[in-house]
């Protein structure tokens, strides 16, 4: 509505015709559709307001949505989604815009539907070990309101005190703690969910194992491409009894890799195995003083939990094999206090690179535990041959490596230098039979990647489920799959051809 | 479809091994025409696209355990027999991960597993089951309380289309978004999206020590409350189940882990069932006999019923007052119902299944005798059904897999 | 400071912002768009949008910069932040979002027009509040608009209406009104014992005018602890009110004439007892870093400044304490905990309390909607902040709230007092002179 630059309605702009997508005929419509049958504050259209909605947690993509929609519940964006369905324009849902792979950034087309308000925790059945919630209920929020009852929600991604149930749904969000407990696709039993064309549907529900497809199981982590989930019934972990976080500090990443498969070797499934080589040690003490050891190549947090006399046992067992893997300090959390702190360096170690280099990009690959002191010595070989830095940061219970390489935008060739470095990691995580993506998905970010994990023919049956959920594309186009399907005979009004190309600016004013 | 014709020779011709079906190949009283044993991926895949080319219906088969499970077919022109895919591909001990073929029976897995001290956690509720087909049947026991079910062991996936073409997803690590998750769409589809022929699973450590703690309960209702003393507590048992019967229940806890620990732990799961009215609890290291299998036997109607866990006690009543035996994983809201031939099928269906969707449940007929699944609404009311139509839709145009056999009539 | 005469901002090529101090590209440049900052953001909270969040003002400070105007929406999201500083302590990549918002409010006073309305209440805001004198005059008066409900008249102006409110909620809360001498602070007060350090007191505007007690508590206990106590007489306003909102130079104004009054004190340390006012004074150095005159004497001024907290907690207690059998909630002033850092301090001094158990507040790192005078420009936003605190103060069961800011205590208490809430009120120093002196804890919490 305020666009200040672009369209204008004098000859010479129609003579040389501005290509302003969110001046498209079909997002006029929308827009002033959305605006007829939501409250005023719902609908944004402000320039300077949506381009605060311009990128999520991956910040270097950036597109200002046409129109911003901050939902209030189901029925607003089941509306808005059929709006934009019914004149064929992409929307993308976006929760805290947390995301790591560019999966909420928006379409200049499109409008992005924010979750952000929809943040009741509805009920917190303990008797059911459920927890039923709006997608914009922080993660941490779960947590806390059912810790009372004994309960907690286990899936803890790092950014847990900010992101959204909803986004760790799209994203299948894991977390320190998922090694143990599984990720988010093991603790969502139940959706309530809007399609693509605006139905809400149920999925899953309170109970296991819903009869039909277990259409959920497809949902979690599709990355937003199949709807939009508006209520979600999560399963709810019994407190453990006991919970004994330690540091081990060890003089090289090798050491601690060597500890990490001992432990699992020996039969101990612990709650969290989380590896920091010395650069992301230097980060996260700049930023939280978290007073890791001095002097370490790298630590080891290795929380145990369960049943206190097991935990006793395997603490004990997990000090021997880091002992015998040459730590040199051992330090248990003597209580809470200490506990957080040794959590907060680890928590925080991504945003706390921000300390120690002007820019870096934070990857997310996962190899097999085995192949971790071989795919670090690689990535040390790459940094060196690149004179690029790289800080290590990773899950390393189930291989899920965070490399963040360090550069300089302002200096020339760095940023180039660095992307090449942090694709070259991917590989390295493919060649050894891993993946592109253990957490932060496939978004925009990596879609490049895809391809190089998966056959045309593989990619082509997973779009066989995009295409019986939203046969227009119009749900969180352009990620995940580089190429996408065509969904054959496809529902609905009209498609193809862009309004604008069709009429062109004539018909803007 | 007969022998001689041009289906069954393109079917000939992309397998070694076709004959043709008999009698007792029938699926879930369908007579095939054909069965057809290829011995990999690859020539599974060749067979698939011979049947897409010539329109033929396609039923998979593992070891034949549950043919009779779902509902039946509405026809079949070939049986793809997997079972000669039986090899463990791959077990890597120290990734905790294992690689198996459809036809690899559980036991055989489990077997491979076992020196390394490692097992996938999954039981086998009906002897002799196939991965595979414990796949398409979503099959679980007694340890999906503390590791959950296939959806969440299985990492990763192959599988043939109905076109033919082979498709993977997931992959060989347990930490992995990259592409859509369609494992979890294959697990309990029966058959009916495409043909399941090798999965990667993750593993779980053998215990080192197991207690089994029995406690008899008069009937459903005094049977809930034991079972939530447990399941509420922090002991972490690794299942909790009940078996009622005419004469009244039995609630079993596991617990599994060091030596010590299920020492103490089992002190402290006493205490807490005699603190919730237990009777006489009776600790072995050995299961029950009734343990990790089902109620029913030939000739009885098999339902599984789903609950919220607040709602257990109810639904044991409502099983009771049917003349049901009912056993099952109690801890997860998951029990298993035996209605016996006598029974008013309609009548009991349809009340259970409302006692169970009160409870936030659901209830389906698993088996049960042509006659009772031709009377009753075996699946009862599902909800995104358009949503599930046009997922077939997707894989299976022409509706040659198992077509039926699922929800709504897919 | 009207920017009628100032170029309209559209026509430079800067966008929002001129060339003089504008938001640091550099430091906009630190924010990695992590959104950790949200969940600790009071308006984030309330609202849910970017925009007013620190990471969507930070968005929208580098959109300014990259050359969009400086809208109507932009104003109003950049006037909607309290102040609050919780996301610099949330932070994990040290954005200095406190120095990015001074900047950009200081842009927004001189470069936006405001409605006549909004800048009569700003005005009248910056006429009274940084005037101890002023306000006490406005006491008694005060009590009578109380009585009657509001004069008619003053009413219809609509300024009272915002202004009164709070003025009110500072005269319910604040002891009955005595003689001026009876709470005359002397110029000097000689340290119990054996004297462990000369400290200069500052007793600020409403701390002054309607909190008298909290002064000469202050003045006691650090006497107790062995402090030669010297309170300048003609003390002025720190100016803390006017640098959070952009008025540059009359802050600037404020800060010259503190300095000048205590360096003729010549103590080792300025003591504070308001949260505000301390942090204000400990960034004198860069308010005053392009004074040639007044650069180098700022610093060193900033460097001696001390929240009477931290101060009691590094001279270690001397004065022996009485038990305080009584439940406390702690709750963190912003401009103490965020802004200063200091949060262990109260609390140990707290804990060193004989028979006095200290509870935490839940989600005590967001603002109680005081923040210097947002609740008297934003009553709304600001009263459903306080309801939250006051939901969460009382959830604690405590029996006496305890903070380190005046604004803090009349926020709460306002909050507490509509939703029928009952709680005993203190300032920290409060507490520990009735431990000191050996008073009962009815005394506290009493209203005494």
């Amino acid at each position: 509505m305020t666009t200040t630059h672009g369209v204008s309605g004098d000859v010479e702009n129609i003579a040389e015709p501005v290509e302003d997508p969110a001046d498209g005929v079909a997002v006029r419509q929308v827009r002033a559709a959305l605006q007829e049958l939501l409250p005023v504050a719902a609908v944004i259209t402000d320039r300077a307001r949506l381009r605060t909605y311009e990128c999520d947690g991956l910040a270097h993509y950036r597109v200002t949505p046409a129109v911003v929609v901050l939902a209030e519940d189901t029925g607003q964006v089941a509306t808005t989604v059929r709006v934009c369905a019914e004149y064929g324009v992409p929307f993308v849902a976006r929760g805290s815009g947390t995301g790591l792979s560019g999966g909420a950034l928006p379409r200049a087309d499109g409008v992005l539907v924010v979750t952000s308000r929809m943040r009741a925790i509805r009920e917190i059945a303990a008797a059911d070990q459920r927890a039923v919630v709006e997608p914009g209920v922080i993660n941490l929020d779960v947590t806390r309101a059912a810790t009372a009852d004994g309960y907690y929600y286990a899936p803890d991604p790092s950014s847990q005190q900010i992101c959204s149930i909803g986004g760790n749904v799209a994203e299948n969000s894991g977390g320190a703690h998922c090694l143990k407990y599984g990720f988010t696709a093991n603790h969502v039993v139940g959706a309530e969910f809007v399609t693509p064309d605006g139905t809400v549907v149920e999925l899953g529900g309170r109970a296991p194992d819903s009869p039909g497809y277990d259409l959920l199981g497809a949902v979690v982590g599709s990355e937003g491409t199949l709807g939009i989930a508006t209520v979600l019934t999560l399963r709810l972990t019994r407190t453990p009894e006991a919970v004994r976080t330690v540091l081990a500090a060890f003089d090289s990443t090798d050491d601690a890799g060597a500890a990490t498969s001992a432990i699992i070797g020996a039969g101990i499934v612990p709650a969290a195995i989380e590896l920091m080589d010395a650069l992301a040690i230097e980060a996260a003490e700049a930023a939280v003083h978290c007073r890791y050891p001095e002097g370490a190549g790298a630590v080891l947090v290795v929380e145990v939990d369960g049943p206190a006399p097991e935990v006793e046992r395997e603490l004990a067992q997990v000090e021997e094999h880091c002992r015998a893997c040459g730590a040199f300090e051992f330090r248990v959390a003597a209580d809470d206090e200490e506990r957080a702190l040794i959590w907060r360096g680890r928590k925080s170690a991504f945003a706390a690179v921000g300390r120690i280099s002007p820019d870096y990009i934070v990857q997310d690959g996962v190899i097999p535990r085995t192949a971790l002191p071989q795919v670090l010595r690689s990535i040390t070989a790459l940094s060196e041959s690149s004179g690029v830095r790289v800080a290590n940061v990773f899950h390393a219970g189930d291989g899920n490596l965070h490399p963040l390489v360090l550069f300089d935008e302002s200096e020339p060739g760095q940023s180039e230098a660095a992307e090449q470095v942090s694709g070259k990691i991917l590989d390295l995580c493919i060649e050894a039979g891993g993946s592109i993506t253990g957490e932060h998905g496939v978004g925009m970010d990596k879609m490049a990647y895809l391809p190089r994990m998966f056959s045309d023919t593989d990619l082509d049956t997973m779009q066989m489920v995009r295409c019986a959920f939203d046969p227009r594309q119009l749900s969180n186009p352009g990620k995940i799959f580089p190429t996408p399907r065509l969904c054959g005979e496809v529902p609905g009004r009209h498609k193809g051809e862009h309004p604008l190309a069709r009429h062109g600016v004539a018909e803007i004013f | 479809m007969s022998d001689g014709s041009p289906g069954a020779a393109a079917v000939s011709a992309a397998c070694d091994d076709v004959v043709p079906a008999a009698e007792a190949d029938a699926v879930d009283g369908v007579r095939p025409e054909l069965i057809a044993r290829p011995r990999s991926a690859a020539e599974t895949a060749e067979v698939l696209a011979a049947a897409a080319a010539h329109e033929l219906v396609v039923v998979a088969r593992g070891a034949g355990t549950k043919l009779s499970w779902g509902a039946p077919p509405s026809r079949v022109d070939v049986v793809v027999d997997l079972s000669g895919q039986d090899a463990v591909l791959d077990h890597a001990a120290g990734d905790l991960i294992a690689v198996a073929q459809a036809g690899c029976p559980i036991a055989t897995l489990q077997k491979t597993l076992a020196p390394a001290g490692q097992r996938l956690a999954l039981d086998e509720t009906v002897a002799g089951s196939t991965i595979g087909g414990a796949v398409a049947t979503n099959l679980s026991g007694p340890r999906r309380m503390l590791n959950g079910t296939l959806r969440d062991l299985m990492i990763g996936t192959t599988v043939v289309r109905a076109d033919g073409l082979l498709a993977r997803s997931g992959g060989r690590v347990v930490k992995n978004v990259a592409g859509y998750d369609l494992g979890k769409l294959i697990t309990g589809s029966f058959g009916t999206l495409a043909v399941i022929t090798e999965a990667v699973f993750r593993l779980h450590p053998l215990p080192e020590a197991t207690a089994y703690l029995t406690v008899d309960a008069a009937d459903g209702a005094s049977a809930g409350p034991l079972v939530a003393a447990v399941v509420h507590s922090a002991v972490v048992p690794s299942a909790v189940e009940v078996d009622c019967g005419a004469s009244g229940c039995v609630v079993a806890v596991l617990l599994e882990g060091s030596a010590d620990g299920v020492a103490e732990r089992t002190r402290t799961t006493r205490a807490l069932l005699d603190r919730a009215g237990a009777s006489e609890v009776t600790v072995a290291s050995e299961p029950p006999s009734w343990w990790g299998s089902y109620p029913w036997t030939d000739g009885q109607s098999a339902l599984k019923l789903t609950t919220a866990l607040s709602g257990l006690s109810r639904v044991l009543a409502a099983a009771h007052r049917h003349g049901a035996a009912v056993r099952g994983s109690a801890g997860s809201g998951v029990l298993y119902a035996a209605l016996p031939p006598d029974a008013d099928h309609r009548t009991s269906v349809s009340e259970l299944r409302l006692a169970c969707r009160t409870e936030g449940g659901s209830l389906v007929v698993v088996d049960a005798p042509p006659a009772v699944k031709a009377a009753v609404d075996q699946w009862g009311p599902v909800p995104a059904l358009d949503l599930m139509r046009a997922v077939k839709q997707q894989f299976d145009p022409g509706n040659r897999l198992a077509p039926g056999r699922f929800v709504g009539g897919i | 400071m009207s920017g009628t005469d100032l170029p309209t901002p559209t026509s430079r090529p800067g966008g929002a912002f001129d060339a003089h101090r504008p938001p640091d590209a550099a430091l906009v440049g630190d924010c990695v768009h992590c959104g950790f900052c949200l969940p600790t953001c009071p308006t984030y909270v309330l609202w849910g949008e970017e925009m007013d969040s620190p990471r969507g003002r930070i968005d929208l400070m580098k959109q300014g910069l990259e050359g969009e105007p400086l809208s109507e929406s932009m104003v109003g999201h950049f006037d909607a932040c309290l102040g609050c500083m919780a996301c610099v302590t949330a932070c994990p990549s040290g954005v200095q979002y406190d120095r990015l918002i001074e900047s950009t409010r200081a842009q927004v006073e001189r470069r936006h027009t405001r409605t006549r309305r909004d800048r009569a209440l700003r005005e009248a805001v910056f006429a009274l509040f940084p005037y101890p004198k002023r306000l006490r005059l406005l006491r008694g008066p005060l009590r009578l608009w109380q009585r009657t409900g509001g004069d008619r008249l003053l009413r219809r102006s609509g300024l009272l209406d915002r202004l009164a409110p709070s003025l009110a909620a500072m005269e319910r809360l604040a002891p009955r009104l005595r003689s001026p001498k009876a709470d005359r602070l002397p110029e000097r007060l000689a340290a119990v014992g054996e004297t462990r350090a000369v400290v200069g007191m500052l007793t600020g505007c409403v701390q002054a005018a309607f909190f008298p007690g909290v002064n000469a508590a202050t003045a006691r206990v650090l006497a107790a602890e062995g402090c030669d106590v010297v309170i300048p007489t003609g003390q002025g306003c720190c100016g803390a009110l006017s640098v959070h909102n952009g008025r540059e130079g009359e802050a600037q104004r404020f800060a010259r004439a503190l300095i000048d009054r205590f360096e003729e004190a010549g103590v080792e340390c300025v003591v504070v007892n308001a949260a505000g006012c301390g942090s204000s004074m400990k960034e004198y150095a860069e308010l005053l870093a392009d004074d040639p005159q007044y650069a180098e004497r700022a610093k060193s001024f900033a460097g001696r400044v001390r929240d009477v907290t931290e101060l009691l907690a590094a001279l270690g207690p001397v004065a022996p304490r009485h038990p305080l059998p009584m439940s406390v909630a702690y709750h963190d002033a912003c401009h103490l905990a965020h802004a200063q850092g200091v949060r262990a301090e109260p609390r140990a001094l707290l804990r060193g309390i004989p028979g006095l158990e200290l509870r935490e507040i839940a989600d005590g790192a967001v603002c109680c909607g005081s923040a210097g005078i947002y609740n008297v420009l934003f009553p709304q936003p600001a009263r459903e902040l306080g309801d939250r605190k006051a939901d969460t103060v009382l959830a604690t069961g405590a029996d006496l709230l305890v903070t380190a800011n005046p604004g803090c205590l009349m926020q709460v208490a306002a909050s507490i007092e509509r939703t029928g809430g009952r709680i005993g009120l203190a300032h920290t120093v409060e507490v520990l002179d009735a431990s000191i002196q050996g008073r009962p804890a009815a005394s506290l919490t009493d209203g005494g």
